[in-house]
């Protein structure tokens, strides 16, 4: 069963905020799923297949040259933010909305 | 017949222009996306423009190429230029990219006449599109049962005549689960054969974008389309041969591959309808050969607690600082950053961030993540040998039939365990497809799945292509009657 | 109760690829904000990243100039928190298969502080705070970076300085960063402990950041580990934090505490697949190191002859050193090269980014070329000091300057009527002289080197006025 805490722990690791309301229902959803998942445990893999690391395909070396290409227009990348502020993506100070 | 070679005909012989049939498609849309939901957004003027474009080459006594022409749908967690992509999230509501995903940039520079982004569970994240901000999808068969998810809208474009083709997602089944409960055709590629570069991540090492199609040969002339190597996508590699020229391989011979545990809790008329393609595919000299997988019950907490802590580190990009959902009030860049997420995202998609943090916290990583990571690696070695005694394998695509709306089960246990079937694929990297294979005594649409083993998705889409042929499933079974033509 | 200072370092070093770590945008310094952008380096939805290939090959160069082991395959891992100057929230760094490790700088006592680890990173975007806003410019997010940690081998701050100064001369030589500290191509951190001299278990330690140059990185660690002996000398316990050195102030102040350490969270990059350096390309990129500082000092000193101080002053400049091996090939006193260099030459470098620079306006075979004049008695040093202002002035060589008839030279009959008359006519001098004063005599070799147009060759005119004084 995972507590209030760990939920509260993860959740600002995560940067989201958990309602007191919604707490509860939480820990309990997660429980049963962490739960679930603990069957991984009742299996053992085998011997020879301890791995450090891996890729699905086995594939490796994928680089790019060092040549420069033309950047994006600072238009299109402060697109979703209308733009920014003097070329900058912009935080203003606390909002009371 | 291939829907897609169908349409080029009728545009080649001038039996219509492209210009008419974009329009055809786009007045079903207009009739049938009210109560369907199939699509997100229209791209009528987007689709004309091309379809003009189209209709040029063909007085010009052109060539077409393969999908020259052809309406479809795109999922919307395809990035696509200066066109909406939502991800059907309050967090993207309102978000245009920059730039085009390379399968879409594909279709582009082909013509594909795009008529619009379709419905999705929120992120990709669920099996039904009851995530959506924009509402569910309904089954074209039956719209008292849902499409599906997490390409519900995509599987419903095409099964309810609003598109000829369209792109989905599959992370753990989104692609084939909604194929399924839609009767038509949806193909999960082997991982690496088709770009990711421009989707929405969910979670990397399980996500490949596919094509869902109304036949097989579609399935393939799309996928050999799209599976060209891709520079931008480090985990691209392409596909190693081209799939249509290999559709009428002889499946004489052909040793399929069964397993008991995929039977177990399986809807009876399910069984029974795949028991029937397995008589098929005898009748038609394939061989079927037993095996075992008894680490079938850790597959899905393997693939859950693998697909959460990649979407928990995927989705922390979204703060709200360079794109996406803003609040309003906040005391300082912490509680800006938790407000805009807590706000931008929908409670699965919180609660699947939070289970994957979990599983990558200190104290539980090795215990969850890293065991989860090891037990892969050796699934993955368990399917390699499977392979060296079959060349495909057949199981149900998913347990259960489409459901009704609102029935979605609230266990989340429950709800994870649909996708049982479709998951192995993910895990391994395997191709794996549902082709449909009969009804339920609800007259829904029962899907059979044939995985096959890395990089052989020929042989996938041959023997789904042969039973298609044995079973006239060629014909079109969509519920909706031809798009005037 | 006497205590001794242990330290170790962790230093982020920014290499000098055209582009940056995961995409193709320009690594370029300065530039408008958000102009060197991408939808990958700002971590648009659907992007990925894709590893350059030079910044491996200069990863594994730095590790081989410091001695370190390769890793023939290693990877990439996230480093998952949350801050606004890191686009997706996560890091692309190396965790636990860094991709160099086990190597050394040794220091001028003959002590190696021990390197743990080297491993590629992506930087951070820059934040400016003004007005209570927050401005955010990612020009600099995904620079690739290369992050080398000791062991706690510094038991002095002299040790400290030495070792920056020699890995940044290491940096240079084998050209993978220009290793500015003021313009952040080299960051410092220190985590520094204090213990009982002769305890042998290490105490509690803290991390000092936020040091950009040498002296504040001196003055930090003097700063905090006064601090850390005041408090343990009155039987506190140090709290293990990370500390921001604060310039004006002169002092370190708490960063974050312990209960806020961030969980990293690290697991292998998905997006990116593994990197696999075979033993013959690492044998490759070896050939390819110019000849490292240390080992050209050596052969400055004991086979050019050269005291250790001017050796150090000519291989602290990379072009300079390799500027005085060229002058000094034909010549056999190589000190005489080496002289003018510290001398006349540097006179015109005042600074150290000059010297950096090494735009000397004649090349290396002129210099040679004097010297070889010098060598061959043709011409005298002072004729060579007026020769070589005039070569620097105008970047011509020294028969320009000099004439065949100059270099005559005087014969001894002139040279002697000359000497005759400095000594008659300076009778004073001579008298200082022989009275014990040692300056007089100069003046009277000023008197001959007037006379003769600075032609005379000083030290036979010195003879020659001692057997004229002597036998006087």
């Amino acid at each position: 069963m995972i507590t209030k805490e760990e939920v509260l722990k993860i959740a600002k690791l995560a940067k989201l905020s958990v309602n007191n309301d919604e707490i509860d229902m939480l820990i309990e959803d997660m429980s049963k799923i962490i739960e679930y998942a603990d069957a991984i445990n009742t299996v053992t893999e085998d011997e020879d297949t301890e791995v450090e690391f891996y890729n699905i395909n086995n594939s490796s070396n994928a680089f790019n040259e060092d040549i420069v290409i033309d950047s994006y227009d600072r238009d299109e990348i402060l697109k979703n933010r209308e733009g920014g502020e003097k070329g900058y993506f912009v935080i203003r100070k606390r909002q009371r909305g | 017949m291939s829907k897609i070679k169908y349409i080029q005909k009728l545009l080649k012989d001038k039996e219509i222009s492209c210009v008419e049939l974009t329009k055809n498609y786009l007045n079903n849309i207009e009739k049938q996306n009210k109560t369907i939901n199939a699509y997100v957004k229209v791209t009528g003027e987007e689709a004309i423009k091309t379809a003009i474009k189209v209709d040029e080459k063909i007085s010009a006594g052109e060539d077409l190429m393969p999908l020259e022409g052809i309406p479809m749908s795109l999922k919307d967690n395809i990035s696509t230029k200066d066109i909406e992509t939502t991800c059907c999230s309050k967090m993207l509501k309102g978000y245009y990219p920059i730039y085009d995903a390379t399968v879409w940039e594909i279709l582009k520079n082909q013509n594909s006449v795009l008529l619009g982004k379709t419905n999705m569970d929120e992120f990709a994240m669920g099996s039904s599109c009851e995530t959506s901000i924009f509402g569910t999808t309904l089954n074209p068969h039956n719209t008292d049962y849902v499409a599906g998810g997490s390409s519900g809208g995509a599987a419903a474009s095409v099964a309810g005549n609003m598109a000829a083709f369209g792109l989905g997602s599959d992370t753990g089944g989104s692609i084939r689960q909604p194929a399924s409960f839609c009767g038509i055709v949806g193909f999960k590629p082997t991982y690496g054969t088709v770009s990711r570069y421009g989707v929405v991540a969910y979670a990397s090492s399980l996500d490949q974008v596919g094509p869902i199609t109304d036949s097989v040969e579609d399935a393939a002339i799309v996928y050999d389309c799209l599976s060209l190597h891709d520079p931008k996508d480090s985990t691209s590699i392409g596909s190693r041969t081209g799939t249509c020229d290999k559709l009428n391989n002889s499946i004489k011979g052909l040793k399929i591959g069964i397993a008991d545990e995929y039977f177990e809790g399986i809807n009876e008329d399910i069984i029974s309808s795949i028991e029937e393609a397995i008589k098929v595919y005898q009748d038609a000299g394939a061989e079927i050969v037993n095996f075992k997988m008894p680490k079938l019950k850790a597959f899905l907490p393997v693939y859950f607690i693998i697909a959460c802590a990649e979407a928990s580190s995927n989705l922390g990009r979204f703060d709200g600082i360079r794109y996406g959902y803003t609040t309003d009030s906040y005391n300082d860049v912490n509680d800006m950053i938790c407000k805009n997420r807590s706000e931008g995202f929908g409670k699965e998609v919180q609660k699947r961030i939070l289970l994957g943090t979990y599983a990558l916290s200190s104290g539980y990583y090795d215990a969850y993540y890293k065991k989860a990571q090891n037990l892969r690696y050796s699934i993955i070695q368990d399917f390699k040998n499977i392979f060296k005694s079959c060349d495909v394998i057949l199981t149900p695509s998913v347990p259960v039939t489409a459901f009704k709306k609102g029935e979605a089960l609230t266990d989340p246990i429950a709800t994870y365990m649909m996708d049982i079937c479709t998951v192995p694929a993910n895990i391994a990297g395997l191709p794996a497809i549902s082709v449909p294979c009969g009804f339920d005594k609800n007259k829904m649409p029962i899907g059979m799945q044939i995985i096959g083993n890395s990089f052989d998705d020929y042989k996938v889409l041959n023997a789904a292509y042969q039973y298609e042929k044995q079973t006239k499933k060629s014909d079109k079974i969509s519920p909706y009657p031809e798009v005037e033509i | 109760m006497s205590y001794e200072l242990v330290a170790g370092l962790e230093t982020h070093i920014e290499l000098s690829t055209k582009t940056k770590i995961f995409c193709q945008c320009t690594t370029e310094f300065g530039g408008e904000p958000n102009t060197h952008c991408c939808p990958i380096c700002i971590g648009m939805p659907g992007t990925l990243p894709k590893l350059n290939k030079k910044v491996v090959e200069y990863a594994v160069k730095a590790g081989i100039a410091l001695n370190c082991n390769i890793r023939n395959i290693s990877k990439m891992d996230r480093k998952n928190y949350v801050y606004p100057d890191l686009p997706k929230a996560y890091q692309i760094s190396q965790f636990d298969k860094p991709i160099c490790y086990d190597g050394y700088i040794k220091l001028s006592s003959g002590k190696n502080i021990n390197i743990n680890r080297i491993h590629i990173e992506e930087d951070a975007g820059k934040l400016v705070h003004e007005r209570g806003n927050t401005y955010i410019d990612y020009n600099r997010g995904g620079v690739p970076l290369i992050e080398i940690v000791t062991e706690p081998d510094f038991s002095s701050i002299d040790e400290v300085l030495e070792y920056l100064e020699k890995l940044r001369l290491i940096m240079k030589y084998i050209g993978v960063s220009d290793v500015k500290m003021q313009e952040g191509s080299l960051r410092c951190d220190v985590n520094i402990s204090a213990r009982k001299k002769g305890e042998e278990k290490l105490g509690t330690r803290t991390e000092i950041k936020n040091m950009n140059s040498l002296s504040f990185i001196a003055k930090a660690m003097e700063y905090e580990f006064e601090r850390h002996v005041d408090i343990l000398e009155s039987g506190g316990e140090i709290e293990q934090e990370t500390r921001r050195y604060d310039s004006e102030l002169n002092i370190t102040e708490s960063m974050r505490g312990k209960e806020d350490a961030e969980d990293y969270r690290y697991f292998k990059e998905p997006d990116l697949v593994d990197i696999i350096v075979s033993d013959e390309e690492i044998i490759k990129l070896k050939s390819e190191l110019p000849q490292l500082p240390d080992e050209k000092l050596q052969v400055f000193i004991n086979e050019y002859g050269l005291p250790k101080d001017d050796a150090e002053l000519l291989i602290k400049y990379k072009k300079i050193a390799e500027y005085f091996e060229e002058a000094s090939k034909g010549i056999k006193n190589k000190k005489l090269a080496s002289n003018y260099i510290l001398g006349q030459v540097f006179r015109r470098m005042p600074t150290d980014s000059e010297k950096e620079e090494c735009s000397i306006s004649i090349p290396p075979e002129y210099l040679s070329e004097l010297i070889s004049l010098i060598e061959n008695k043709k011409i005298n040093s002072s004729m060579a000091s007026n020769a070589l202002e005039k070569m620097l002035d105008s970047g011509k060589p020294v028969r320009e300057f000099i004439s065949e008839k100059d270099m005559e030279g005087i014969d001894e009959n002139t040279l002697r009527e000359i000497c005759m008359r400095a000594v008659s006519e300076n009778k004073e001098a001579v008298e200082s002289y022989l009275g014990g004063k040692e300056k007089a005599f100069s003046s009277l070799i000023g008197y001959i080197m007037k006379e003769t147009k600075g032609k005379a060759d000083p030290q036979k005119a010195a003879e020659i006025i001692k057997e004229i004084i002597m036998s006087s």
